[in-house]
């Protein structure tokens, strides 16, 4: 039994569906990556697996305001990686509450370690969540809270999960700087964030999602903002950590490159749904969806022949079809043929699944 | 009015020639296309609420030089902060340059002053980061499109109309598109939208500012290869600058790259991917993740240590060194001379690493 | 069936590539098809509808004549016992007989009338003169930043007296009348305005699209004619409803304070504010109908205007 199971997921705003039946598991230990575009319901899925979206339960409305954008944290009032400010990859999902005036339907399985984290309330989901479970943000700005130290930001969380005080808490807060690889860490603890540089915030936040050695770290997009440098010091950083601590990870990403890096399993999405799913090298070696081969083709390589054209995917996300009339992806593949839209595509296989139905025709 | 005859409007007819290199190729020897010498952009630091006084400065760029050859691509790479942008919009004088001189084909740009300097605009464009927030949300993509041929005083309505339908189809939209507005498209067909309209007065040079790193992977590639299609079509000049190094790579066939407001390294692209002899240039490379779970096991990386340091305040001697693995003394010390160390291949850095 | 099933598909390829769904259209047409949908919209929309019909026809729908003392005699009679509301006075008769509803409906156009004019005033003034400041601060160099300074300094001076006592002092320079209050109340607006198309050009004027048309080489004057000017109107025109209903309530005070229409007989509701003060405690209701038609007429405008603001917004234009 892996140590989270998620289990035919969906995630509906209103009408329109953001994560349509994704199922994945993060074994013990191990880093998995959830890969996709914009839109493809990957952070909407991490979200939804941390409680941080506003529930709509029994067909009431959720407490979301429409003016209010930013509710879904204070919907719960949660304290993850930003003790304080809002999670910015809320902000993403954000418009989508404010169109529609209420919150999220959700529904599926998301097991960790033997507890649906779905179907906990939300008093025991905010016990658990930056104690079991921990989320890094893309944008470590808006993660943190601009007006209170640093410091005082991690010694927050150890306050709360493990009860740490005072002078033991900030010894606590420098020792987790350190690890995290901030230079003078005592100084920096009376820091506040505009004074950090963005890798650093970064750390800061990691520090703040590893404070209480959770078992399960998730990271969405923990490297998009920053520059490339800086990004090999971070994901360099989660690398020693994982190893080091043995916490599961589940890394979400637009970045194929990042996944080659660091992941051991991974699951590709497409429109709301796992559309291939392998480990990671054999994902790479030999990948069976078109979407998945799609990617790799529209990716310029610093390793092969120069000026090698791109095979790029045709036409945009927005061109879908819904899943029930066949496979979302066929406006935009080179090898649809009838049974693409004779019904919907099962995820088919057990290590290397995919969810192709010409996959065994062409390969 | 009186300016118009020097506007000389590339019209359409002169597409199925071929490439309109006149400005460059008039020469016996190709002489580049565009040639900038110790470019300088230093922004004023300004302090105090009543009367502002200048502090310091920013050395946003400090002193690039660089030629581009007529029909090829200069890709310049750096990380944000290192001066890029500015200094592709300094060279279209988009943003006053401090010092240096920047020529178009023989023509001084930085020399230019307001309604000559306006007239020589339909020479060079820019394409931008940002493909939504470059395009006025009230314009639709009839005016988007013709509005550089008019206030450049180039055909009628009906032949504005005509090329900007031909140059829809260069850039793979269909005619339907033209009356719609920006914010109906998609973030790939709005970047094909600013490419459309940056080449409808068919200039010889094209500052590409991060074409492609707004979009999404899959739409990255289509942008790519259309740009590449289209210097084919139209004999166009690249300026691309970005952070990616795979994209720069790509689309170039000389790199440079910056870092703080100055060049490291230049060379042809294949020289500079496979021998970089800068160290930043190394840690560069080094530092992209590539995806291949093989190459990714069996690299060695070189992590860089800190963060930039602010470019009104750049380290003495070489900028590089407060984060270079190989510093040592002299570094600090003397600003090493940009040298060539190998036929085309040029660098800053005291050591041959 | 699955012939069918591709040619659905290809349908819908083309279809995607030719959408023309809920995303079409200028932001104007868009902004509107967004306020329909919105309660506040559509209350502001339904208040402000109903005051500018009633000020349209009032004089021809209003059972009597608002300045007839009709009744006088039998106020006069009952020592200055006003009637309340009775079948043939429907908002009973003030101190000198006449009949309130008639007043009330006559008034609206009055008070319509003085709130669009001030504005209109203000807007135009404002806008002409932020306008320049922008304009000349963006693109005029050296000297065009020092102009704007002045004109902007010169505003702020003016932002700081309070709205009122400037209304106030333009009122005493031009002696009472209607117009006086219309140029009054105009002329205080006139800062708000200058500053806000300022400050929503100078945002503007930063933006890719302008640097775009710089780099295309679109002359100065032609970037903020045809770039930043229509893209900085949206706030200023909000701002306008929203000065609106400000407008109606100055002039209402200006009006209480005896500097509106100098003709005692004449129906404003806030003269007629003014007048009721006398008898607010034998007859509180002369006070509470100008009252409420002031405090619903605002509100309306307000509602309208805040209703505008949101569907404008661009980070909810940027998402649909």
């Amino acid at each position: 039994m892996a140590l989270l199971e998620v289990e035919d997921l969906r995630v509906a705003f209103g009408a329109s569906t953001a994560v349509d039946g994704v199922s994945f598991s993060v074994p013990e230990g191990k880093v998995v990556g959830l890969v996709g575009e914009s839109g493809c319901g990957k952070s909407v899925t991490s979200l939804a697996i941390m409680g941080l979206l506003p529930k709509r339960r029994n067909g009431r409305p959720a407490p979301v305001t429409a003016s209010r954008p930013v509710t879904v944290e204070a919907a719960d009032g949660g304290t993850v990686a930003a003790p304080t400010g809002p999670p910015p990859s809320a902000t993403a999902v954000a418009p989508v509450l404010r169109r529609r005036g209420s919150g999220a339907d959700v529904s599926g399985r998301a097991v960790f370690d033997g507890t649906d984290l779905l179907s906990l309330a939300p008093a025991a989901m905010r016990r658990r969540r930056g104690k079991d479970l921990a989320m890094v943000f893309q944008d470590p700005l808006s993660s943190l809270n601009p007006v209170v130290p640093i410091g005082r930001q991690i010694t927050e969380v150890l306050e709360r999960h493990r009860g740490l005080k005072g002078d033991k808490a900030s010894k606590e807060a420098a020792n987790l700087l350190d690890r995290v690889g901030i230079p003078d860490p005592t100084r920096r603890l009376k820091e506040y964030p505009h004074q950090l540089s963005g890798g650093m915030r970064q750390r800061v936040l990691i520090a703040i999602a590893v404070a209480c050695n959770p078992r399960l770290l998730i990271a969405d997009e923990p490297t998009t903002a920053l520059d490339v440098t800086i990004q090999a010091q971070i994901l360099e950083l989660l690398k020693d950590l994982v190893e080091a601590e043995g916490t599961a990870l589940l890394m979400i990403t637009h970045d194929l490159g990042v996944v080659a890096g660091i992941c051991d399993e991974v699951n590709v999405l497409y429109s709301g749904r796992v559309v291939e799913s392998a480990p990671v090298r054999e994902l790479f070696a030999a990948p069976t969806h078109p979407y998945t081969v799609g990617l790799l083709g529209s990716i310029p390589r610093l390793d092969l022949p120069i000026h090698e054209p791109l095979t790029p995917i045709r036409g945009s996300i927005a061109d879908v079809i819904r899943w029930h009339d066949g496979c979302a992806f066929a406006p935009r593949c080179d090898r649809v043929a009838a049974p693409c839209v004779a019904g919907e595509p099962a995820l088919v296989g057990a290590v290397h699944a995919h969810r192709c139905v010409m996959a065994e025709e062409v390969a | 009015m009186s300016t118009e005859q020097h506007a000389e409007p590339h019209v359409p007819a002169q597409r199925t020639e071929g490439p309109d290199l006149s400005t460059a190729a008039t020469g016996p020897v190709a002489a580049p296309l565009l040639e900038v010498e110790d470019l300088k952009v230093h922004f004023p630091i300004r302090r105090g609420i009543v009367v502002e006084r200048v502090v310091g400065h920013v050395q946003a760029v400090d002193g690039v030089g660089l030629s581009i050859d007529s029909g090829g691509t200069y890709g310049l790479v750096g990380e944000s902060g290192c001066g890029k942008t500015t200094f592709g919009r300094a060279v279209l004088r988009l943003e006053e340059p401090t010092g240096g001189r920047v020529r178009l084909g023989g023509d001084e740009v930085t020399a230019m002053k307001g309604e000559k300097l306006r007239r020589f605009r339909s020479k060079m464009q820019m394409v931008f980061q940002d493909p939504l927030g470059s395009l006025n949300p009230r314009h639709n993509v009839d005016m988007l499109l013709s509005e550089p041929l008019k206030v450049h005083g180039v055909g009628s309505k009906a032949e504005r109309r005509k090329l900007a339908v031909e140059t829809l189809d260069a850039v793979g939209l269909p005619k339907s598109v033209l009356e719609r507005f920006p914010h109906e498209f998609s973030g790939g067909q709005r970047q094909r939208l600013g490419i459309a309209r940056a080449l409808m007065l068919r200039p010889d040079l094209i500052v590409c500012d991060e074409p492609v790193s707004a979009l999404d992977v899959s739409i990255q590639a289509q942008v790519m290869n259309l740009l590449d299609e289209l210097q084919d079509e139209f004999g166009l000049t690249y300026l691309v600058i970005a952070h990616d190094l795979a994209v720069v790579r790509h689309l170039s066939d000389r790199v440079g790259v910056m870092y703080l407001g100055k060049l490291v390294e230049e060379a042809d692209s294949e020289t500079i991917y496979e021998h970089p002899r800068h160290p930043y240039t190394k840690a560069l490379l080094s530092a992209v993740p590539q995806p291949d779970p093989e190459v990714e096991a069996n690299r060695e990386r070189i992590i860089l240590k800190g963060d930039l340091p602010s470019p009104a305040n750049p380290p003495s001697g070489c900028r590089f060194r407060t984060r270079c693995p190989w510093a040592e003394d002299i570094c600090a010390e003397v600003e090493p001379e940009w040298r060539e160390a190998a036929s085309g291949h040029k660098v800053a850095c005291h050591f041959d690493l | 069936m699955t012939i069918a099933k591709i040619e659905k598909l290809d349908r819908l390829i083309e279809a995607t590539a030719t959408a023309r769904d809920a995303r079409t259209g200028s932001l104007w047409r868009q902004s509107i098809r967004r306020m329909r949908r919105s309660p506040m919209a559509i209350t502001g929309a339904v208040i402000v509808g109903l005051f500018v019909l009633v000020a349209v026809v009032g004089p021809w729908v209003a059972p009597y004549d608002p300045t007839a003392q009709t009744w006088g005699r039998e106020v006069f009679l009952n020592r200055n016992i006003f009637p309340g509301p009775r079948p043939e006075n429907w908002f009973g008769l003030d101190h000198l007989g006449r009949d309130m509803f008639s007043r009330m409906i006559v008034g609206a156009r009055q008070t319509l009338l003085v709130g669009v004019v001030a504005t209109f005033i203000g807007f135009i003034a404002g806008a002409f003169i932020g306008g320049i400041a922008a304009a000349a601060g963006t693109f005029g160099g050296r000297w065009g930043e020092r102009l704007e300074a002045v004109i902007m300094r010169a505003v702020d001076v003016a932002l700081a007296i309070p709205m009122l006592l400037l209304a106030l002092s333009v009122a005493a320079l031009l002696g009472p009348s209607l117009r006086t209050v219309m140029i009054a109340v105009g002329v205080a607006q006139i800062p708000i305005f200058a500053r806000l198309l300022r400050g929503s050009m100078l945002a503007q004027a930063h933006s890719d699209y302008v640097l775009a048309a710089i780099a295309i080489g679109v002359p100065k004057g032609r970037i903020v004619v045809s770039h930043i000017l229509p893209n900085s109107l949206g706030p200023v025109i909000v701002q306008a409803t929203l000065v609106l209903a400000t407008a109606i309530i100055e002039a209402a005070a200006l009006s209480y304070l005896g500097l509106g229409n100098p003709d005692p007989g004449s129906a404003e509701w806030g003269t007629m504010l003014a007048d009721a003060q006398r008898f607010l405690s034998g007859a509180p209701q002369l006070a509470i109908y100008p009252a409420i038609g002031i405090i619903v007429t605002a509100l309306g405008f307000t509602l309208l205007g805040e209703a505008m603001r949101e569907s404008l917004d661009p980070r909810l234009r940027r998402q649909e």
